[in-house]
């Protein structure tokens, strides 16, 4: 016995055409909408704004720049790009903005929505499906990764959002060669090179492929049917002169003229950055080998021998192709890698090899920089339990959930009636998974229990001092992360750091002269300045009272009577 | 007629196969005899899964009840737990339901062990059959491909190992291919679509009752057999959906089977929700000296809430566990039987003529790897090879006979070498044990790790098999043992890929 439904035709085709004249990007922008909001809210509901350490760092830069005892725009410092903390800037007047973190919430979650609405153009532009579009943009749009990280201060987001800018335009000059696409491409991957250095790679991808594509010669990959034949190596080579009938001295100057007008633009940040840390710091590659750097900070771990993918391809790639499974999720991950081998192989697709290089980029990037130390990963069951800590740094991974989106949209596009129907169901079970807690949301995770995180780190003193501080300016090592800025409810100008030219300085010397508090964490600037040389330790004890001791942290208290001399 | 004959030649093969390799004792062995003697490696009983669910048939078989004493609590130790001041073990209790007939029926031959072990190998057997009939039928494969894949899966895989012991492996594999078969007869929409679509609810239930993660593992069927009860027509004017009431109708089967699986949760466990797995642990009540405490019965009861079977499958344990199944050299499935690699290329040779009965196959194997991938103990212990993996080498063993099937002779002759390398390690792990640490613990005990640590045990003439060490281990040694079975294996393939060709038609090929 079967139970049917009958549905007349002019039903079903007046419910596609409904379908077919609306625009789904409305939709997109409303989706994003809401979900950032709703996961916003939650983070904010359960404290996960600032989890990550980082995340309250770069809220104190931003900070600073209009809120400080010196502030101004030298408070960017640098070594991180100054991008995402200039757009959180105008948010900082509000101190509670800043304490909540929600300054940060709003820049990343309006680079969520953008992301989302350009990787469903972009999609779009691939397969010229709607549906197959907004089926990538959900992949991005739901995926908890993303989600927690539009929340909080963290850049990522703004990178992906200049990342899929630049890659849509960057795809639609390839498609259609026209010169205003190429100029949005590299203005958005300037915009990218001033948010993480992920975009340096980039911008420098996008030349690259503007080089290939305009160069007089190409590759002739037919080629291969007849490599064994030694006449035919010639014919790996071809020239596009021949092929098109032009001249060659017109080949170079197309490519020199695209090359150049791309160039100027996207490598202007770069510079600008370079000039930047020459200017406030003497030094235009002081963000690489400052004590502060990353390639400072790996050196640790590899004297540790805690540097599992220095030196090493496999592990490299092991590593990063790891985390983007944990970002993107392990069956939204498997679909992606189907709809990659579908793309590969799509000779109707133009220059998919091209945009495939660009969406790539992340991956290139991140395995090739854990190669070089000058960054690390850390992820469960990859790193050796013998390590001190088994995760760290997995929010890397979440720069390849566009990738991701954009493989799924098109292996959509790609399925029949029945193949679309278990994409759908596939990508609602990930979901689940996420709920019964099979999939763990691996970023939220590196900030709540991993090295990233802030909060399972914070000490007592933080507690005993936000209680116990009454008034005047406070001496602290920012980069140790001694006390919480935003959760001790201590306003801003209060605090003295590195940044604080000369107050930092001159209290490294006179501690009397300017500061009611010293905060010192072990082996920080502080406890080095003043505890290992017995001319300061003396003149510590001589104007500050120990106030608070702890294995770990130390605050002193000025003695009110004591003049200054 | 020759369908019949070639089903008539798997079943003769493999009982004679198995016969030779099951591990046993005469009688019926009881805890005291277990304890420390019969629990060493390539005893019948060296590990705690068989110890686990023999104790249950003998208990069920000489007590009329599942609970077990101190004594066969003691034996089965660590994997036990404790409910309600009974003991039981952690494993899903089918196994122990479905085999104590046969415990029965060996009782009237004093050989209740062997008799309840030869449950395994007569389900495994039934597989055999649904495997034939599936490369026969679903793949339209040539007799001689379709007993390839039949010999591959039941001689040239680690699944021998545990086609002669209590496992479950087997059981799960005969109701993953007798359940896609059955699925794919009720699409045939025939006379009997009925009687199959109840097959189908059956067989689910009783995989949840014999294995948790069975509900999980064979959720590609179900999701088949929705698809296959829905059909969709278009006329000038309209379209017509139509579902198939059957499938609804059969469901009271399933209800039938998860109402006496919750009566037998409610009556031993307390709670019709509380399976095995999750009650409090026996290791943790030892450790902890619980049971000489006053309040003994509140302790445990807060103990029950912290086990949760579905924690321990993560997907971040997903990469060591691909890692450990899949290429490891303490369990690798490449190392073990890399004669299912070639599978691989039939897979990429077969994706345009997909048809749903392939794809569900196809995401049976998927779903096989990645749950067990995301399994905490991926290796499955102290065991022999990929056991987890064993549906997925059924199936596998499918689409190796399809890469075969157009009858190449330098395929023939590759599928040839590299069946007699997996058939050498499985016949190795068959006759010797399944006790085989994973390289973690072998490293720390400084013990070998893969087959080479069953090599030492047969160049000791150490074997589990019940028919050598009863009759035969006084005449010849396990060497010799060995050659045999073995030898008479590669001619019976070489017979099966170069002779039995010869003598099919072309129509029938």
């Amino acid at each position: 016995m079967n139970l049917s439904i009958i549905i007349k035709k002019e039903r079903i085709d007046a419910l596609i055409q409904w379908f077919s004249v609306r625009n789904p990007e409305r939709w997109v922008l409303w989706i994003a909408i809401v979900l950032a909001i709703g996961a916003t809210i939650y983070s904010y509901l359960n404290g996960y704004i600032i989890a990550y350490g980082d995340a309250e760092s770069h809220l104190n830069i931003a900070k600073r720049v209009v809120d400080s005892l010196t502030p101004g725009f030298a408070q960017l410092g640098g070594i991180w790009l100054p991008l995402p903390h200039i757009l959180m800037v105008p948010f900082m007047y509000s101190d509670f903005l800043w304490r909540s973190g929600l300054a940060g919430s709003i820049v990343s979650g309006a680079a969520f929505v953008i992301s989302s609405l350009f990787l469903y153009k972009l999609v779009w532009r691939v397969t010229a499906r709607k549906s197959a579009a907004v089926i990538g943009a959900l992949v991005f749009m739901i995926n908890p990764n993303v989600l927690y990280f539009q929340s909080t201060p963290m850049t990522e987001l703004v990178l992906i959002a200049f990342f899929v800018l630049s890659t849509y335009y960057f795809v639609k000059f390839l498609q259609e060669d026209r010169i205003i696409s190429l100029i949005l491409a590299a203005a958005f991957g300037f915009a990218a090179t001033l948010s993480r250095y992920d975009g340096w790679a980039l911008v420098l991808m996008e030349a690259g492929i503007i080089v290939l594509l305009y160069f007089p010669y190409r590759f002739n990959p037919e080629a291969w049917k007849s490599f064994w034949k030694i006449e035919s190596i010639k014919h790996f080579i071809v020239s596009r002169a021949e092929e098109t009938k032009g001249s060659l001295s017109a080949l170079i100057g197309k490519l020199e003229g695209r090359l150049v007008l791309y160039s100027t633009l996207a490598f202007y940040g770069i510079f600008l950055w370079f000039v930047w840390d020459w200017l406030i710091l003497g030094d235009p590659l002081y963000f690489t080998h400052s004590e502060f750097s990353a390639a400072s900070q790996q050196q640790s771990w590899l004297a540790r021998g805690e540097l599992p993918a220095y030196k090493n391809v496999w592990y490299s790639f092991l590593y990063y192709f790891v985390t983007s499974l944990s970002n993107i999720g392990i069956v939204a991950f498997l679909i992606t890698l189907v709809g990659l081998a579908y793309f590969i192989f799509d000779k109707s697709i133009k220059h998919r090899i091209y945009i495939l290089l660009v969406l790539l980029v992340p991956f290139f990037f991140n395995a090739a920089t854990m190669y070089l130390g000058q960054s690390v990963i850390f992820i469960p069951h990859l790193t050796p339990t013998s390590f001190e800590w088994t995760l760290f740094n997995a929010r890397y991974g979440i720069m390849m959930v566009p990738f991701a989106a954009v493989c799924v949209g098109y292996l959509f596009y790609r399925s029949k009636a029945a193949g679309k129907a278990l994409i759908g169901g596939l990508l609602i079970f990930q979901i689940a998974l996420y709920g019964i807690g099979y999939s763990e949301v691996i970023s939220l995770a590196d900030g709540t229990r991993g090295l990233s995180s802030g909060i399972t780190k914070m000490h007592d003193a933080q507690f005993w001092f936000a209680e116990n501080y009454d008034d005047g300016l406070v001496l602290e090592d920012d980069f140790a992360r001694s006390v919480s800025l935003v959760r001790t409810g201590v306003p801003m100008e209060k605090f003295i750091y590195i940044g604080n030219k000369p107050y930092w300085e001159e209290s490294l010397v006179e501690p009397q002269k300017h500061v009611t508090w010293i905060i010192m964490q072990e082996n920080d600037t502080l406890w080095h300045n003043f505890l290992e040389r017995p001319e300061l330790e003396a003149r510590l004890y001589a104007y500050f009272n120990k106030v608070y001791t702890s294995p770990e942290i130390l605050i002193f208290k000025r003695i009110s009577d004591v003049p200054s001399i | 007629m020759k369908n019949k004959l070639a089903i008539i030649f798997i079943i003769l093969v493999a009982t004679s196969l198995y016969a030779l390799t099951i591990r046993g004792v005469a009688g019926s062995p009881d805890a005291l005899l277990i304890k420390n003697n019969l629990d060493q490696a390539t005893k019948p009983f060296e590990l705690s899964p068989e110890r686990g669910r023999y104790a249950h048939v003998f208990a069920m078989a000489e007590t009329g009840r599942y609970d077990l004493s101190q004594a066969w609590a003691d034996a089965v130790y660590p994997d036990i737990g404790y409910a309600n001041g009974k003991f039981y073990s952690y494993f899903a209790p089918g196994i122990s339901y479905l085999s104590t007939p046969f415990y029965l029926i060996g009782k009237e031959f004093d050989l209740e062990q062997v008799f309840t072990f030869g449950f395994i190998s007569f389900m495994s057997i039934l597989a055999l059959i649904f495997l034939y009939k599936i490369a026969r039928e679903i793949f339209e494969l040539p007799i001689w491909a379709s007993l390839f894949a039949v010999f591959a899966f039941a001689f040239a895989s680690t699944a021998w190992s545990y086609a002669i012991t209590l496992y479950q492996h087997h059981v799960t594999a005969f109701l993953i291919l007798s359940s896609v078969y059955a699925v794919w007869r009720y699409t045939q929409r025939g006379q009997r679509s009925f009687l199959w679509s109840i097959y189908v609810w059956t067989a689910y239930g009783i995989a949840i009752f014999i294995d948790y993660p069975n509900a999980i593992l064979l959720l590609p069927i179900m999701v088949y057999f929705l698809l296959s009860s829905f059909s969709f027509r278009e006329t000038s004017q309209r379209y017509v959906l139509s579902f198939r009431m059957a499938m609804l109708y059969t469901f009271v089967a399933f209800i039938t089977l998860a109402a006496l699986h919750g009566y037998h949760n409610e009556y031993y466990f307390g709670d019709w929700k509380t399976v095995s797995g999750s009650i409090p642990g026996y290791k943790t009540i030892v450790e902890r000296d619980i049971l000489a405490q006053s309040d003994t019965e509140k302790e445990i009861s807060q103990l029950a809430p912290q086990k949760n079977i579905v924690a321990f499958f993560k997907e971040v344990n997903v990469p060591r566990g691909f890692y450990t199944l899949t290429v490891s050299l303490d369990r690798g499935i490449a190392i073990y039987v890399p004669l299912l690699l070639l599978s691989l290329l039939s897979i990429y040779r077969i994706r345009k003529s997909i048809t749903p009965a392939i794809a569900t196959l196809l995401a049976l194997v998927g779903i096989n790897i990645l749950l067990y991938s995301s399994w905490g103990d991926p290796w499955g212990g102290w065991a022999y090879g990929p056991r987890y993996l064993i549906p997925s080498m059924a199936i596998l063993s499918l689409f190796v006979a399809f890469w075969l099937s157009r009858g190449e002779v330098w395929k023939k002759v590759i599928a040839f070498i590299l069946f007699a390398y997996s058939s050498a390690i499985a016949l190795l792990g068959a006759l010797t044990t399944n006790a085989v640490p994973p390289k973690i613990e072998a490293d720390f005990l400084g013990l070998k790790y893969n087959f080479l640590y069953n090599i030492d045990f047969f160049m000791d003439g150490r074997s589990g098999s019940f028919l050598y060490n009863t009759y035969f281990a006084n005449t010849i040694s396990l060497q010799d043992y060995f050659l045999l079975i073995y030898m008479a294996l590669l001619i019976l393939v070489t017979v099966v890929l170069f002779i039995v060709p010869l003598f099919e038609t072309k129509h029938e090929s």
